[in-house]
């Protein structure tokens, strides 16, 4: 068969990052195609070339066999190419109706719109969902699962012939998914090429017949048949094998006193007995997949989401920590976030200020006043020490590249004297060299006493970098292991653990 | 009862309440309120201050505000002025030349906006000194005074007892700027666009041309202001504009307008012109110190604020 569309060498740099380094997608007509990878694989981006979003750096878009340039997404819509974005893209003051035809209300400015048509066109595509919604609803007044209903509808309505699905499922039931699915089914009997993207796959073994997985902006499989893939594969895939794994060297903190402890800790955000614990010097991974809690439990722990009951200790001392606030300050607890760009730096401020917001407090005079000095005093150390490079302390950290605003987030939290930190996706958007220095960093720090709980998706780095692996899935710990450095041992071992909740869940 | 929680959603109910209200109250404690006369003096305020009003509110409906409004509408005023009076225009093409002008210098908004990415706050206060600058340089800050009779009879001619003929331009205007907000693909593209540009591109539509459309409109409504203010006052003074500001603020927000854009009402904001309208002159009716005037514009734009962020918690509720 031939494809219907297909993707060549598609590269996508964006300043500092190389987010697409050549990838591949082929799409036949009456099929679901599954796009799988670990968050920053390329996934969105890649979607978002394919719908004229964004502009290939590198690399040809075919439609039919014919070169295609989608210099908007209006084009890529003109084209038959349908999307539901992950994130929510509705009007909540509109109507029902007017969000699912926008697109086509789109072609003329002075054309009256006329609401009674879209009214009834609109109902057309909500019956095939089966939604008993009044079109002339606004959007506002719906639940969240069926605004994300609305958005299939409206993706529907465009008749595409190459319709895609970016975590359509993320926020539905599983009735609702299934009369999803139904539907996915009838598009494809249709002949229509879907293609579904899900970090859930039970539903990706369900639905889909062909796949494509990437990892690191790269193809860790070309498009393929499902067939004969097990979720083994699958997974094997998405976190890829050991690469430059040797730096690894076991360390024992036995003998160190607990930093951080849980005990059957469960959360307003749905964890369930956690039990965990940090030593001194300590490095502890903990790792899962997308939607495994992890950095929930990290913001729990943190104070910015409430404990709801089991036991926090710090030091060995049952605590409660209400505020981000408490945690650094009086707890000594410091969180390199896995988003630095919103949360983690303040990218238009200058490296100096970044590095030194937590320690203002310390720092401040007799009338809280701050001096360029002082900071650069208390900071400048910590940064020399992590050899980030930048022309000046003055330069604004959005001019830096990846790794060396990540060394900025570790910085700061050093300068502030925290005693454990918890560090979220380190390596997110960072090229292979600079990793192998972060991860370098993270144990030379907890050779010096620094406990470090480590979150990743990337299994080579966790087994590159921790002591001990915790293994989370569904909002709870299914399994502890030691880590001994080997990769296809420790793997297989995550694995199972991943399997278990898997098969249970 | 639900009739009345319905309606206390609906962005008009809270200010035509407030409407009758200052209607009845001050109606009671002063005859003079209701006399023809005064009702012509309110409706030439309204007629004016509504175009400036919703001058703004174009630009708060994508999400932006539009700090040159009296700017362009003085710098229109003083063109339509001075082409009368020193080219020796007839009326209606200086009207419509002086309407290019507003257009015109809206339109530059946009695109400067647009095409620099740089807030239209930072735009419109350095466009707003530029449009200054420009009336000034071509007045010296000297009023034109030849403005020919048929401006100034249309200025001050009523249509039907006290109704004067300055307020049908505005209420054409406010016809078509509802039946477009409503009806036209291009109003609800702003609203779309105020709502969130993001997913308005990913739709389809074109933010950069609806962003200048927005612009271009606020521009044309501040120069139609501007001109008939020249009618009503019969001279081209070039500080028209010049406390336009709060005014266009103030009846949007009091409309229930979202200044994060994505949401007004051209009812609503009429009301609030309304409103404003009546407390201004209630207060040179029982001769209270017209300073006061600008504090109760303050406050009263603090209080709308307040309320519309309380409703929209109350609707944010009602929809769970």
């Amino acid at each position: 068969m031939t494809p219907i569309f297909e993707a060549k060498g598609i590269q996508k740099a964006f300043p500092g990052v190389m987010a697409l380094k050549g990838v591949t997608l082929s799409l036949l007509p009456g099929s679901v195609h599954a796009l799988l990878g670990e968050n920053g694989a390329g996934k969105s981006t890649l979607i978002k070339v394919i719908t004229g979003v964004h502009q290939p750096t590198a690399g040809t878009l075919l439609l039919d066999g014919q070169q295609a340039q989608f210099h908007n997404p209006r084009d890529a819509i003109a084209k038959g190419i349908g999307v539901v974005h992950q994130e929510r893209n509705l009007f909540p003051r509109f109507s029902v109706a007017e969000n699912i035809f926008l697109e086509q209300i789109g072609s003329s400015y002075l054309t009256p719109v006329d609401y009674a048509r879209l009214n009834r066109e609109a109902r057309r595509w909500l019956d095939a969902l089966e939604l008993d919604i009044d079109p002339a609803t606004p959007v506002s007044e719906l639940s969240v699962a069926r605004m994300q209903l609305v958005e299939i509808a409206k993706a529907l309505s465009l008749q595409s012939r190459v319709l895609l699905l970016d975590e359509p499922t993320a926020s539905l039931t599983t009735s609702e998914t299934d009369r999803l699915f139904q539907i996915v089914r009838r598009l494809r009997d249709d002949g229509t090429s879907l293609v579904f993207v899900s970090h859930k796959l039970e539903e990706v073994q369900e639905i889909c017949d062909r796949v494509t997985v990437l990892r690191d902006g790269a193809n860790a499989c070309d498009s393929r048949s499902m067939e004969g893939v097990t979720r083994h594969d699958l997974v094997q895939m998405m976190i890829g094998r050991a690469e430059g794994e040797g730096a690894w060297r076991a360390r024992d903190t036995s003998a160190q006193p607990e930093v951080l402890g849980l005990s059957g800790v469960s959360t307003e955000l749905g964890h369930r007995d956690v039990s965990l614990s940090v030593r001194k010097g300590e490095i502890v991974g903990l790792y899962g997949l997308v939607g495994a809690g992890r950095t929930e439990l990290a913001k729990s722990i943190l104070g910015q989401s409430a404990v709801t009951g089991g036991e926090v200790r710090v030091d060995g001392k049952p605590v409660r920590i209400r505020s981000v606030f408490e945690a650094i300050h009086t707890h000594g607890l410091g969180y390199v976030s896995e988003d630095r760009k919103t949360e983690g730096l303040i990218l238009q401020h200058s490296v100096l200020a970044n590095a030194g917001v937590p320690i203002w407090r310390k720092l401040g005079g007799a009338l809280g006043t701050l001096t360029d000095g002082k900071i650069r005093d208390a900071v400048l150390p910590y940064l020399r020490k992590l050899e980030v490079k930048t022309p000046s302390l003055a330069q604004t950290a959005a001019n830096l590249s990846g790794g060396n605003q990540q060394k900025i987030s570790v910085a700061k939290w050093l300068a502030a004297g925290v005693r454990l930190l918890i560090v979220d996706e380190p390596s997110v958007g960072i090229d292979i060299k600079t990793k192998a220095y972060l991860h370098e960093l993270l144990r030379e720090l907890a050779d010096n006493g620094t406990s470090i709980l480590l979150i990743t998706s990337d299994l080579p780095e966790m087994i590159a970098v921790a002591d001990r692996i915790v293994v989370m899935d569904g909002y709870r710990v299914t399994g502890e292991l030691p880590n001994t450095g080997e990769y296809d041992s420790v793997s297989r071992a995550v694995m199972d653990r991943i399997h278990d909740m898997g098969e249970v869940g | 009862m639900q009739q009345i929680s319905r309606l206390s959603r609906t962005d008009w109910f809270g200010p035509l309440l407030a409407t009758v209200l200052a209607i009845a109250i001050i109606g009671s404690l002063s005859k003079n309120f209701l006399s023809p006369y005064n009702i012509q003096i309110l409706l030439l305020a309204i007629a004016v201050n509504a175009l400036i009003a919703f001058a703004q509110m174009i630009i708060i409906a994508i999400g932006q505000m539009n700090l040159s409004v009296g700017a362009i509408g003085g710098l229109a005023a003083i063109s339509f002025a001075g082409m009368m009076e020193v080219w020796g225009l007839p009326a209606l093409p200086a009207a419509l030349l002086a309407l290019v002008i507003g257009l015109l210098c809206g339109v530059l908004n946009g695109v400067l906006v647009r095409i620099t990415g740089i807030s239209a706050f930072v735009i419109t206060l350095a466009t707003l000194s530029i449009y200054k600058g420009i009336n000034l340089g071509i007045t010296e800050a000297q009023p034109f005074y030849g403005v020919p009779a048929a401006v100034k009879a249309f200025g001050a001619a009523t249509i039907l007892g006290p109704i004067p003929w300055l307020l049908a331009p505005t209420i054409a205007a406010t016809v078509a700027l509802w039946y477009m907000l409503r009806r036209l693909p291009v109003g609800r593209f702003i609203l779309a666009v105020g709502s969130n540009d993001h997913a308005a591109g990913l739709s389809g539509i074109s933010v950069g041309a609806t962003v200048v459309i927005a612009h271009g409109i606020s521009g044309f409504l501040a120069a139609l202001a501007g001109i008939l203010v020249v009618a009503r006052l019969q001279i081209g003074q070039p500080s028209i504009g010049d406390d336009w500001l709060i005014l266009s603020f103030a009846a949007p927000v009091i409309g229930g307008a979202v200044l994060a854009g994505g949401h007004v009402s051209v009812t609503a904001t009429a009301l609030g012109v309304v409103i404003v309208a009546i407390i201004t002159q209630a207060l040179v009716l029982f001769s209270i110190d017209p300073f006061l005037v600008q504090v109760v514009l303050g406050a009263l734009i603090l209080a709308a604020v307040g309320l519309n962020k309380l409703r929209a918690r109350d609707t944010a509720k009602g929809s769970l």
